[in-house]
């Protein structure tokens, strides 16, 4: 951040969220960089920043829209005949758009928009869904796999390697004048040709000086050069269009040519402490760890539909098979062998023919519907964090168990017990299980930047309080135990997957973290031993059992002589003088002197993949290899050497693209800089337009499912067609209309409090700086309303009905919508009836929420709604 | 390699430390005068660890005398947060211990449930339980809801399918967990036939 | 050893209040354990001022601004003890139980010491230090600059903890001079009413800040003035000499006008027989005392070991607290539970409310 020239702070309050991102902000402000603050209030992140420019909740896309209109036509229009006659232009970085992007590539002869309608081509009535079929490139030529003995793709045939076919390689047509009407630029511009100024202003209620100021500041970092990043949380993810945003704010990057370059990219500020790790770790529905998709009941039925599905036909992804093939020799250890497909049938399938969802949202409706009937919640407050949360206690008394582990008696164990709730009628028998605190046990935790770094147990956990792996491995042993015991017996189901899962990561008698972390970095087969049982010596080194651990992901194999938990992290735990020690390992290095003065820290900890700091740094230079900024250079190609200059020892980066290549005699050869940038996709080039979300191939503006506004005024419909939650019954997502319920609400946290407080309400202190939920609202509405500040304010819809303190302040102000006038109003959602040191209330903020999603990613909508407030004495 | 002043504490750092905040306490002339204090760090053993709030990965310095913790706050050799902390990072301290306004004595926190509990059916309130029998109930109440709502096969598509898939448990969280917690817990989940799996980073 | 210095920078400060919590977890300062004990109050700004068991406090102003793009601004200040190099507190203490830290300047204390006279409050014009309730006896608690922390090479625990590095700490040579670079960036940056703060306020501040809306928007006191009390106990000291409770009783007497001398502006000082004019320092009349149901109630009330004086305090200060949660429940309006244990603590209230 540090080294940036633009700040753009849209859908995050990093000031307050993420408190030590001012301190790198901070130094690039005072080096120069505007600071911009679009937000529908102004917070504690504005007060720092230059220019502030309010929005109205869930209309981000039609901003970057407008955003993307304003760069075609003041930066890439009036340019492009320059550009074509091969002479450089100093505000606009074309040969990042036509060398990186994929701004050049022809698009399918049916793709099409029709902004009357509101769909993109390949809608299907029936199924009421999205075919891709005409989002794709046009074809150039095809390229086959060389799998001959000396080829690239020789280790994908062999012993031990699954068979499947091998992809082929469909190379896309271009044309580098960006004047063919079907390529990319054309068809972008097209589309947010009505995305006019006037239209951003009256659909987001923002001023026209105040919007043109953003965007010719925010233009400005699309020079050669020039960074601008974007800082982004929550804001943009909870919407029925929240993938959408995110995709609107990569492609605006792309746009300005700031992917991959220091002080660009898009940062996530993500909010769960490992929740970047599970992410990684792929603890959801469709997916398995290091961003490989689950087993599911169509494309990826049998491995080796699997392995023809995921396998990329170029770039870095063409080695998904000997990641996954690593994953499975480390699930079922020698269970897995390529007769039994490594054992991949025990994998659960997730039914993907019928259209079902299993995620968090659907679960409530399943366990409402009587079909899931047992839950298991792990440091997780579904009764409190989730949308309409009111319908989640509802729904959970449905349950026949459910298992809570935590530090407090938080609102999920305790929602028989709410308010709203009768015990004497709940069936659920409930457990709660005492975790131990973070320093309480010791283990891997990664944050957002994917470094990955260790904790130290500093202390024992309180009275009977286990960590979460002694808590798993106490529940697995009982549950094995049962299954051993009983699997003769008829009613019992299949009890293989069970029975044929490594589970043996004991370390001198003990479930250790340790023995995970190796599973997690990989592995050989052939000379690790686990059958023996681990025990340690004092120097870290082993005295029984053996471990090889690999150095890289480099090693791993399709044949089953690696096996590795999460390929992105190996060698983060791969010292094997000291296996048994972690500060002896790469993921506890505390080496703080930064050798590239651009806070890429690279001794310090690990960052996956390989210890990358900046991922795609290859666009950080230009074709040739020269950096855009030399005082900012991540890597660059030494034209005299004729070699990459590259790592720790050049103050550089570590390549986080093919700059060498290693020949079957092992010499080790430089590859020349070429135009494959993007190298974990497989045109190896960023995409400006792409054919894999679910919900269209270019963001664009739909309103929340609650909004104050009858018709879209840039398209045909209302709201995103795809959404998640549309089929779900009204008794369940309760839709308000703007009749009833007139002002647009959205949710946040304040910099005192995490979520659902479960942790921040049981600290005195924080509680003394913060003791209750609030409403922030203007002095406009607070007047019409006759409410003061420190009033209690009455706030509902169709949902429920919460009651909170006023906050009214200048921060909040009345916007103009569509020629109205429309009031906004926030909310904090840390409090509740819970039995910690706060303040109580009878609901919670998110009984109000809407509990419906975004259709790719199945994140709730918790940003955009609709609700009425007032004043209140109780 | 260079190595900074902490990292693995409890092999050597420990040592180092106690004895350098001795002898400045002895040396200090502030405290020469705050007789009736003594230096909080005195003899403490640091302990490196990472934030349990947002994803910004800073650094926090455990100070722990017999076993106990006495102090909490960022680890000053850490290049994110060079020793900051926001409010919520720097009171992780109370998740444990917090002051009590009368004696002003420090005390475990009285809303931390340190111990299993049981909510049985209809029931009003929570009633202890060991960690054993916890453990035995829940491994029976598992399977048999498995059991039950077990899918080994199914017609996709005029195929049969093995899918070995169950429908009736549902697993939410893991944001809060390390990485190798992260791992067993959903091994966990996936070997029972678990399809509904979600944490934080859905939300 | 040169002075240090605080350096509170507002235009980078977040107001996150990392630095209000670390001041009470180093220094294992007590909130309440109890729920629904504190009440919000409406604002950014929780607690609304310091108490006995909060040192420090982050304060919001929040105003509109017409003149800049933003259209509103956010004065965000820390509001703590200001270590002044003229330190009327130091000259009051009657117990020597507030004194400079020869090494850094910093005025800290030692609450052993402290005889809970509370005269260290009237002779503080930015109304800092507050007291609480040791177990035994109402003593003097406020910011002390972590002074054991700076001895043993680290920053105090609120500049430790300060993300956005608002807070620094160092020789207050450097300090003033970084305040003044930071201003001078302010200004070009459209921000006319930025100032330094705290470079000469009484004699000069051991904190430095830098009020990115000028003094006004940020609280500050425009010409801080020791107190006049405070030049008649310089005039007092020298007589008492070494503090014993005995002694104290002496000083509890010439100082029962000044408790509260925000309504009694006269002090009387039993050794001279003279009355003193608290703003200015002038005698104002000589012999005849004060009436004597405020002298005994002064000396008593304050003295150190009574526990009878203690019991009826500790009842005072739940009437108190019922008469104030009764008037919240009636007004609805914000109450400072927090000033009820202080507030019995002198005849009349001398503890501000919300800023």
């Amino acid at each position: 951040m540090q080294n940036t020239d633009v700040i753009l702070n849209i859908g995050s309050n990093s000031a307050e969220n993420h408190p030590v991102s001012s301190k790198w902000l901070h130094k690039a402000h005072e080096r120069g960089a505007k600071w911009i603050v679009v937000d529908p209030r102004y917070t504690r992140t504005a007060e720092m920043a230059d220019i502030y420019c309010p929005i109205r909740s869930g209309t981000d896309i039609c901003f970057y829209g407008g955003l993307y209109h304003y760069i075609i036509e003041n930066l890439i229009e009036p340019n492009l005949e320059k550009y074509r006659a091969g002479r450089f232009v100093p505000e606009y970085n074309f040969e990042y758009l036509t060398q990186y992007t994929n701004a050049s590539y022809i698009l399918d002869h049916e793709f099409e928009f029709d902004p009357q309608t509101g769909f993109f081509s390949g809608w299907d009535k029936d199924s009421e869904t999205y075919n891709s079929h005409s989002w794709h490139y046009e074809t150039d030529h095809e390229e086959e796999w060389d799998t001959t003995p000396g080829g690239t793709y020789a280790w994908a045939v062999g012993e031990g390697v699954p068979e499947f076919t091998t992809p082929t390689l469909t190379v896309p047509k271009k044309d580098m004048t960006l004047t063919d009407e079907r390529c990319v630029y054309q068809q972008m511009k097209k589309h947010y040709s009505r995305y006019t100024m006037d239209m951003v202003c009256s659909v987001c209620g923002m001023d026209k000086e105040d919007l043109e100021l953003v965007y010719s500041t925010y233009a400005s970092s699309a020079a050669p050069g020039k960074a601008g990043t974007i800082l982004y949380a929550l804001g943009q993810t909870q919407h029925t269009y929240g993938a959408q945003n995110t995709r609107a704010m990569s492609i605006l990057q792309l746009l300005c040519g700031n992917v991959g370059v220091p002080g660009g990219g898009v940062c996530a500020l993500r909010g769960e402490p490992n929740v970047q790790g599970a992410t990684d770790m792929g603890m959801l529905v469709n997916e398995q760890p290091a961003y490989l998709k689950w087993a599911n009941t169509t494309d990826r039925d049998t491995l080796a539909h699997w392995l023809e599905s995921q396998t990329y036909s170029d770039g870095y992804y063409t080695n998904k098979p000997k990641f996954m093939v690593s994953a499975l020799k480390e699930w079922y250890g020698e269970n897995a062998t390529v007769e039994n497909d490594y054992g991949y049938d025990w994998w659960p399938k997730v039914p993907s023919h019928d259209g079902s969802d299993w995620t968090e949202l659907s679960s409530f409706e399943k366990m409402k519907e009587g079909t899931m009937k047992g839950y298991y919640a792990w440091g997780m407050n579904p009764c409190h964090s989730a949308p309409n949360s009111g319908n989640v206690r509802r729904s959970m008394a449905n349950l026949d168990w459910l298992v809570v582990a935590d530090q407090v008696i938080t609102e999920t164990a305790d929602f028989w017990d709410a308010p709203d709730m009768d015990a004497s009628t709940i069936p659920t028998t409930v457990f709660f299980l005492p975790c131990a605190l973070i320093y309480e046990k010791p283990g891997t935790i990664l944050n957002s930047g994917r470094w990955v770094q260790w904790r130290y147990q500093a202390v024992e956990p309180w009275d009977e309080a286990k960590p979460d792996y002694e808590i798993c491995d106490i529940l697995w042993k009982e549950i094995c135990a049962l299954y051993e015991a009983e699997k003769n017996d008829p009613k019992t189901a299949n009890p293989d997957p069970i029975l044929n899962m490594k589970w043996d990561y004991y370390l001198d008698g003990k479930i250790d973290p340790i023995p995970v972390a190796w599973a997690l970095n990989g592995y050989k087969v052939e000379s690790s031993d686990w059958k023996s049982g681990f025990t340690s010596n004092p120097d870290g080194t082993l005295s029984s059992g053996s471990i090889d651990l690999l150095a890289g992901y480099a090693g791993l194999g399709a044949n089953g002589s690696t096996a590795c938990g999460m390929w992105i992290y190996s060698g983060f735990f791969a010292n094997n003088d000291a296996p048994c020690d972690p500060s002896k390992q790469a993921v506890a290095r505390r080496n703080n002197v930064d050798s590239s003065g651009l806070g890429l820290y690279s001794e310090w900890a690990f960052a996956w993949p390989n210890n990358r700091r900046i991922i795609y740094n290859r666009a950080s230079a230009d074709l040739e290899g020269q950096p855009w900024n030399e005082e900012k250079a991540l890597v660059k190609w030494d034209k005299d050497a004729q070699k990459w200059l590259t790592g720790y020892a050049n103050g550089m980066d570590i390549p986080d693209f093919a700059a060498t290549r290693t020949l079957t005699d092992g010499t080790v050869q430089q590859i020349e800089p070429n135009n494959k940038a993007f190298f974990m996709l497989w045109e190896q080039n960023g995409r400006l337009e792409s054919y894999g979300m679910t919900d269209g191939p270019f963001p664009e503006h739909f309103e929340p499912f609650e909004t104050p506004l009858s018709s879209n005024p840039l398209n045909g419909l209302l709201n995103s067609p795809c959404f998640l939650g549309r089929k779900f019954v009204d008794d369940s997502t309760r839709r308000g209309r703007v009749e009833d319920y007139p002002y647009v609400a959205t949710t946040y946290s304040v910099t005192e409090h995490w979520q659902t407080g479960g942790q921040t309400r049981a600290c005195p202190s924080l509680v003394e700086a913060w003791p209750g939920d609030m409403i922030e609202l203007s002095q406009e509405l607070a007047l019409e309303k006759g409410i003061h500040t420190g009033d209690h304010v009455r706030v509902w819809n169709r949902r429920a009905s919460v009651v909170v303190t006023a906050v009214v302040t200048p921060r909040v102000r009345p916007l103009t919508v569509q020629g109205k006038t429309q009031h906004l109003v926030g909310m904090t959602h840390h409090f509740s009836w819970g039995k910690l040191f706060g303040n109580t209330t009878l609901g919670a903020v998110n009984d109000l929420t809407p509990n419906v999603g975004d259709p790719n990613s199945q994140t709730p909508e918790y940003k955009a709604f609709l609700v009425n407030i007032e004043k209140t004495t109780v | 390699m260079e190595l900074t002043r902490r990292g693995f504490f409890k092999s050597i750092g420990a040592a180092i430390t106690a004895t350098m905040a001795v002898e400045m306490t002895a040396a200090s002339p502030a405290l020469a005068v705050e007789t009736e204090k003594d230096w909080k760090l005195v003899n403490t053993e640091e302990y490196t660890n990472i934030c349990c709030y947002c994803a910004g990965g800073c650094g926090s310095l455990c100070s722990v005398r017999d076993g106990e913790l006495i102090n909490l706050e960022g680890d000053p050799d850490h290049p994110i947060n060079q020793g900051g902390l926001c409010p919520k990072g720097a009171s992780m301290f109370q998740l444990r211990n917090v002051v009590d306004p009368h004696t002003k004595e420090v005390i475990k926190s009285p809303v931390r449930q340190t111990k299993p509990l049981v909510r049985r059916p209809y029931s009003k309130k929570w009633e202890p339980i060991t960690w054993d029998e916890a453990a035995k109930e829940i491994a029976r109440f598992t399977k048999d809801t498995r059991d039950a709502g077990y899918v080994e096969t199914e017609m996709v598509k005029g195929k049969e399918l093995t899918v070995n898939r169950c429908e009736s448990i549902a697993s939410l969280g893991g944001s809060q967990q390390n990485s190798e917690e992260e791992y067993l817990i959903l091994k966990m989940m996936r070997a029972l036939g678990i399809v509904a799996i979600d944490n934080q980073a859905r939300v | 050893m040169s002075d240090k210095a605080f350096l509170f920078d507002a235009s980078r400060c977040t107001g996150c209040k990392g630095c209000q919590i670390a001041c009470k977890c180093w220094n294992n300062l007590p909130s309440s354990l109890e729920m629904n004990h504190y009440k919000f109050t409406g604002s950014y700004q929780n607690p609304a001022d310091l108490n006995g068991d909060t040192r420090l406090i982050m304060t919001f102003n929040e105003f509109e601004n017409k003149a800049s793009q933003k259209r509103v601004g956010n004065a965000i200040t820390r509001r703590s003890c200001q270590h002044c190099t003229d330190a009327g507190c130091v000259s009051i203490c009657p117990a020597g139980a507030l004194f400079k830290d020869e090494a850094t300047g910093l005025v800290t204390h030692d609450a052993s010491k402290c005889v809970g006279c509370q005269y260290c409050s009237s002779a503080c014009p930015f109304e800092v230090p507050r007291y609480t309730d040791d177990g035994l006896r109402t003593v003097i608690n406020k910011c002390y600059g972590c002074v054991d922390r700076v001895a043993n090479g680290m920053a105090p625990a609120c500049v430790t903890t300060c993300q956005p590095e608002a807070l620094l700490f160092g020789d207050r040579a450097d300090m003033i001079a970084q305040a003044h670079r930071q201003v001078a960036f302010l200004k070009e940056h459209g921000y006319e009413d930025a100032c330094v703060y705290g470079e000469n306020e009484m004699g000069g501040l051991h904190v430095i800040q830098v009020l990115k809306y000028g003094v006004e928007k940020h609280g500050q006191v425009e010409n801080p003035q020791v107190m006049g009390t405070v030049g008649a106990m310089n005039v007092m000291k020298p007589l008492t000499g070494v503090v014993a409770p005995l002694v104290v009783v002496g000083l509890g007497a010439m100082f029962a006008l000044a408790t509260g001398y925000k309504r009694n502006t006269l002090a009387y000082n039993n050794e001279t027989q003279d009355t003193i004019a608290l703003e200015t320092g002038e005698v104002v009349k000589t012999g005849d005392p004060q009436d004597s149901r405020t002298f005994t109630e002064a000396l008593t009330e304050n003295l150190p070991f009574m526990e009878a004086n203690r019991k009826k305090k500790q009842l005072e200060a739940e009437a108190a607290a019922k008469a104030a949660a009764e008037a919240e429940a009636a007004a609805g309006s914000e109450a400072q539970v927090q000033a009820a244990d202080t507030a019995a603590a002198t005849e009349e209230d001398t503890q501000e409310g919300g800023e």
